[in-house]
């Protein structure tokens, strides 16, 4: 009881915030009412999946401050359960949705207790090692369909609420929607609860923590735990909304930088971080990308634009969006 | 027997070979690490450039690609030292973070820029005093005269970086950044030039590497990524900021990318229908990745390190 009024207390942020969040809240409700075209409706639902992707990210990468660039594994793993259950024995998404996220928290549990042993920069191209291994497993898996990956088959009934298959891209709005505030809600608990104190106290200084009796190794496990517990839920999701996955598209380095760089970028450590690079980031990739994709001899312009964000981010403000929003609230209380 | 001692002996000479480019990859990335403990997310970016560097002196000169190693060496200085102004620089200050996304950045703008300017197909030298020659060694072993002349001016520039490092004065201020930057500072070492020196002389290899790899593998904007891992592992396991470990190493990662033909001349040697022949090789760099956690893991010193 006392976490779940602990999961909805929000009071500790100021006015402003709370306005800005029920205003966003809202409109994203409304907006599938709104007029749209079918781009912006797959672009918002992108930019859900995104925000669920970096919140989870943010508990061990944000609160933790360990960098992990391997996360495509277990959007890979979710992703997989979800089909082959699907097309194997029949199984609808709700069963294998846990499912997925059991198997991908397994797996998160026998490598992390290895990993953590190292840290900082051994510590994140050894998560892109461990990534990049288990994608050359699935590619080379026939069982799971190898490297051209899996079709999952459609159903005679539509829509089906069980097996997630719709025609119309709203349902699948409403259903992200709804994993983007249950992840918001879990995360406002965990950033208050014993383990995120942890946690950051971990971040802030490591040796301090383990002199103060807090199991550090033991911790980023748990949180790691978590962030792939999200990472695995979105990635069945993925895979009903987009019928298709192979190994390429759901575990390449390129998802597990993105979804670490949209955190990042919006500031990793605070719970309204990830949303605002993700609401940032994924738009500007699409449009960017339909804009310049379509000009012939301009091929990669948009990806030239994109990296010099991203690096002029990273070279003058680190701490992302949300750090030049504090600063800029700082001195004004000055 | 004799078909699996052929095999294995093309496998280890494939590998070792292969090994001491491996080994010139890494050397740039070690240069770098050593001095100043930043990992450079862009360094298969740089190789890819080295290798266009090549590419274009070959074809737009008209000259032999073996004139394409000074050429790909000044221009793998050039942007060392103009990622270091420009960029990494303000990296320095920031968090660990900051360096990660910042080189990663890097690397997507590189990629990309060679993919608008050289566009996305692969390309490759085809003439050349070396391209397509060959020599036998003993019956059945044939080494091609390119990685021959590969993995021996892999060996000179070794030699060379070592001696640089070792023997001159800036060899002992660059070691001394690395050992303590602010004590280096106090003894009158311009630390920032330092710096800027490493990332240059890590440009400069890896851009001979390039030049030197071009000579059989084909390259385009993408080809970076593997070489960045592997040039990872291979630091790795000679030991972050070890030169003579980033040789050793890289013969041991030449060696573990060929494991899929050995296996291949073992299954011979039993009988290939139990163990399947060509099973392993898309498992070929799941080896390197494998080694580097391992390695990181049970000993994160490296084989040779001196700094972790």
């Amino acid at each position: 009881m006392e976490a779940l009024r602990q999961a909805f207390d929000f009071s500790d942020f100021p006015r402003t915030d709370l306005c800005v969040a029920v205003a966003v809240a809202v409109f994203l409700f409304v907006f599938p009412a709104l007029p749209h075209s079918s781009f912006a409706m797959a672009t918002m639902i992108q930019f859900l999946m995104f925000s669920v992707y970096g919140m989870g990210w943010n508990t061990i990468g944000g609160y933790g401050g360990q960098v992990d660039l391997g996360k495509a594994q277990y959007v890979g793993i979710g992703a997989y359960t979800t089909a082959v259950m699907q097309i194997r024995w029949d199984l609808p998404f709700w069963v294998s949705l846990p499912i997925g996220m059991s198997l991908a928290v397994g797996w998160s549990f026998i490598i992390g207790y290895p990993l953590f042993r190292l840290r900082g920069h051994y510590f994140a191209i050894a998560t892109i090692a461990t990534s990049l291994i288990l994608k050359d497993v699935f590619e080379s898996w026939s069982f799971i369909g190898g490297a051209r990956g899996l079709k999952i088959p459609l159903r005679a009934e539509m829509p089906d609420f069980w097996f997630l298959q719709f025609r119309e891209d709203y349902y699948y709005y409403y259903v992200i929607l709804a994993f983007f505030f249950v992840g918001l809600i879990y995360l406002n608990w965990f950033r208050q609860s014993r383990i995120g104190m942890q946690l950051r106290c971990i971040k802030d200084n490591e040796e301090m923590a383990r002199s103060l009796g807090i199991d550090s190794h033991w911790a980023k496990i748990k949180a790691y735990a978590v962030a792939t517990a999200f990472v695995a839920a979105v990635g069945s999701f993925h895979a009903c909304y987009n019928f298709n996955i192979e190994p390429e598209d759901v575990m390449s380095l390129d998802l597990s930088v993105l979804i670490a760089l949209m955190a990042m970028l919006g500031g990793a450590g605070s719970l309204w971080g990830p949303i605002i690079g993700a609401a940032i980031l994924v738009p500007m990739k699409n449009y960017l990308g339909a804009w310049f994709g379509a000009k012939a001899g301009l091929i990669g312009l948009d990806l030239i634009i994109y990296s010099t964000i991203i690096m002029a981010i990273a070279a003058f403000e680190p701490r992302g969006i949300w750090g030049i929003v504090t600063r800029i609230r700082q001195s004004r209380s000055d | 027997m004799d078909a699996f001692l052929l095999q294995m002996a093309k496998a280890i000479t494939a590998g070792l070979l292969m090994g001491l480019v491996f080994g010139l990859v890494a050397l740039g990335l070690t240069i770098i690490f050593g001095v100043m403990d930043i990992v450079n997310f862009a360094h298969g970016e740089f190789l890819m450039i080295g290798m266009y560097a090549g590419l274009l002196t070959a074809t737009v000169f008209g000259l032999d690609p073996l004139f394409g190693l000074p050429v790909a060496a000044v221009v793998g200085f050039a942007l060392g030292i103009a990622c270091y102004y420009g960029l990494v620089r303000f990296l320095l200050r920031g968090p660990m973070v900051a360096q990660l996304f910042g080189t990663f950045g890097l690397m997507l703008f590189l990629r990309n820029v060679a993919l608008l300017i050289m566009g996305a197909d692969p390309q490759s030298v085809h003439s050349g005093l070396l391209v397509g020659k060959s020599f036998v060694l003993g019956p059945g072993i044939v080494i091609e005269v390119t990685k021959l002349a590969a993995g021996g001016l892999s060996l000179l520039a070794f030699g060379f970086m070592w001696w640089v490092m070792k023997r001159t004065k800036i060899g002992k201020a660059l070691t001394a950044t690395a050992l303590d930057a602010q004590a280096a500072r106090y003894m009158g070492i311009p630390t920032e030039r330092m710096n800027s020196l490493a990332w240059g002389l890590g440009g400069a290899t890896v851009g001979m590497a390039g030049a030197l790899l071009l000579n059989f593998w084909p390259v385009e904007p993408n080809v970076g990524l593997l070489f960045t891992m592997i040039a990872f592992a291979t630091v790795a396991l000679g030991g972050f900021g070890s030169i003579s470990g980033a040789a050793v190493a890289g013969l041991i990662v030449g060696l573990l990318i060929n494991i899929p033909s050995m296996w291949d001349a073992f299954s011979m040697l039993i009988g290939g229908d139990r163990l399947q022949v060509g099973l392993l090789h898309q498992f070929k760099y799941s080896f390197v990745y494998a080694a580097y956690f391992l390695i990181m893991v049970f000993r994160p010193r490296g084989l040779f390190g001196w700094k972790h």
